[in-house]
């Protein structure tokens, strides 16, 4: 299981594909042990600034983030990888899917340690630099996580291409799970949050209703503000 | 034909991937790290033992505490103590923040290696590192009793650390072309990581140059917010500005 990891780290598309081939319930749960451990560590150091508390909150989070929206695009990512031909079954689909969420998270599992370290050296809540310690921690981890989310597809990416064997295919097929998975992810990270905590804020596990608004009202009154 | 000279042998490339001598001491290990780093890398791949391992992270450890003595000569009184437990201190904190990234971006580079021997070789170029600040170890200790500049000596040993820094992340840059690394810019960039993590470990304990009342400081700063208010006080001081 080790070396499957370090396989997908690597980028061996070949190996990797070779595993997809017998999907099997060991690489599955694999797979989703490695999501739950490596972005619950790293979820603890997205909350650590605003409360110890909110460290464990998001601990909890993260991983429930991915993994909803991992689920909630199961279906229709398995159908568009068959429709755009990919090669992919259902479940080929979601191994594939669930083995770049696991890459990301043993990459942020990696860089947990550092991003502890700067929470530890940020100005502190409550202390005449608070605003530049919230700014440096939310820069920090929007660059990290980013950095992390575009190894795991240029992984995915590598392996769509062995799979379909064709490039455009493969180009093809990422954009189409990515604009699904960033649509809903957006979304559910919006009815999940907080996930680093607002100064301004109370220390919650989900804010108040967290169900009414949504992500994209919210993006479009804020460049309404802005502009208007 | 007769009066052509004799062809200059080959001197052996440093990188050059192959196994330590048989009967290997801490002066082989020294003079390997020094003259034939490939080496050091072949035995932590190839012929892995924990004692090479932990031998490049005491000799580590050891070379920055010795020149953690000179660094605190500079004020002398409990900085010739304080200075060498802080700088081992962080660099040991330095390598345990940052193993575990070098381990993912190795992966990430293509090289298919174990966790044991990529934590050799941030041991050995932390070695490597070291070995070179015990050698300008006599060139900052002159220029320590010849001022009472901190900022003077604090630029100074950073500089000194800095080469040492660049020898020792030639190692890790070896590493990846040596263990058929596909790409060695993730590499690069973890390097880029661990001066800034080194940079800020050095302000997170000061101060290590000057003298203070405490331990360790009580107010959290950034390197560069701690090193522009650093030179601003300097400057206000040497103008005459009042505060």
């Amino acid at each position: 299981m080790f070396d499957d990891f370090k396989a997908s780290l690597r980028g061996d598309a070949e190996e990797i594909a070779s595993r997809l081939r017998t999907p099997s319930i060991r690489l599955f749960a694999g797979y989703c042990g490695v999501i739950l451990l490596g972005s619950a560590v790293y979820g603890s150091t997205l909350g650590i600034w605003r409360a110890p508390l909110q460290s464990l909150y998001t601990a909890i989070k993260f991983p429930l983030l991915i993994f909803f929206t991992c689920a909630g695009n199961a279906a229709v990512n398995g159908m568009l990888a068959q429709l755009l031909g990919s090669g992919l079954t259902f479940k080929q689909t979601s191994l594939a899917i669930l083995m770049s969420f696991a890459i990301a998270a043993i990459i942020l599992a990696g860089f947990s340690p550092i991003t502890f370290f700067i929470w530890y050296n940020a100005p502190p809540l409550g202390s005449t630099n608070e605003i530049l310690g919230h700014s440096t921690m939310l820069l920090s981890h929007v660059a990290v996580i980013a950095f992390a989310g575009v190894m795991a597809n240029q992984r995915l990416f590598g392996l769509l291409g062995k799979i379909s064997g064709q490039k455009a295919i493969a180009r093809t097929v990422l954009f189409s799970w990515l604009a699904g998975n960033l649509f809903l992810g957006a979304q559910l990270a919006w009815n999940l949050r907080p996930f680093i905590g607002s100064p301004a804020l109370s220390v919650q596990f989900l804010r108040d209703d967290p169900l009414r608004g949504n992500f994209y009202e919210a993006v479009w009154r804020a460049l309404q503000h802005l502009f208007l | 034909m007769q009066n052509q000279p004799p062809p200059i042998p080959s001197k052996p490339d440093q990188f050059v991937f192959e196994p330590m001598p048989e009967r290997s001491s801490v002066v082989f290990v020294i003079e390997a790290l020094l003259k034939y780093p490939g080496r050091v890398i072949h035995e932590l791949q190839n012929n892995w033992r924990a004692a090479l391992a932990f031998w490049l992270f005491i000799l580590g450890l050891f070379g920055m505490t010795v020149y953690g003595v000179v660094v605190g000569s500079l004020t002398g009184g409990d900085q010739m103590w304080i200075a060498p437990a802080k700088i081992a201190i962080g660099t040991t904190l330095s390598i345990l923040i940052c193993l575990p990234s070098l381990y993912v971006f190795s992966c990430l580079g293509g090289i298919d290696t174990r966790l044991r021997t990529v934590s050799g070789v941030l041991f050995a170029a932390v070695a490597l590192a070291s070995l070179l600040l015990i050698g300008f170890a006599p060139v900052a200790w002159i220029f320590s009793q010849s001022t009472d500049s901190v900022a003077f000596m604090a630029a100074l040993h950073l500089g000194l650390w800095g080469i040492g820094m660049m020898f020792g992340l030639r190692l890790i840059d070896a590493m990846g072309r040596l263990l058929s690394g596909s790409s060695r810019t993730h590499l690069k960039l973890w390097g880029f990581i661990f001066v800034a993590v080194c940079l800020q470990m050095m302000t997170t304990l000061r101060p290590i140059v000057g003298r203070s009342d405490h331990f360790l400081p009580s107010e959290k700063e950034f390197f560069l917010a701690h090193w522009f208010e650093t030179i601003t006080a300097r400057e206000t001081k040497r103008i005459g500005v009042p505060n």
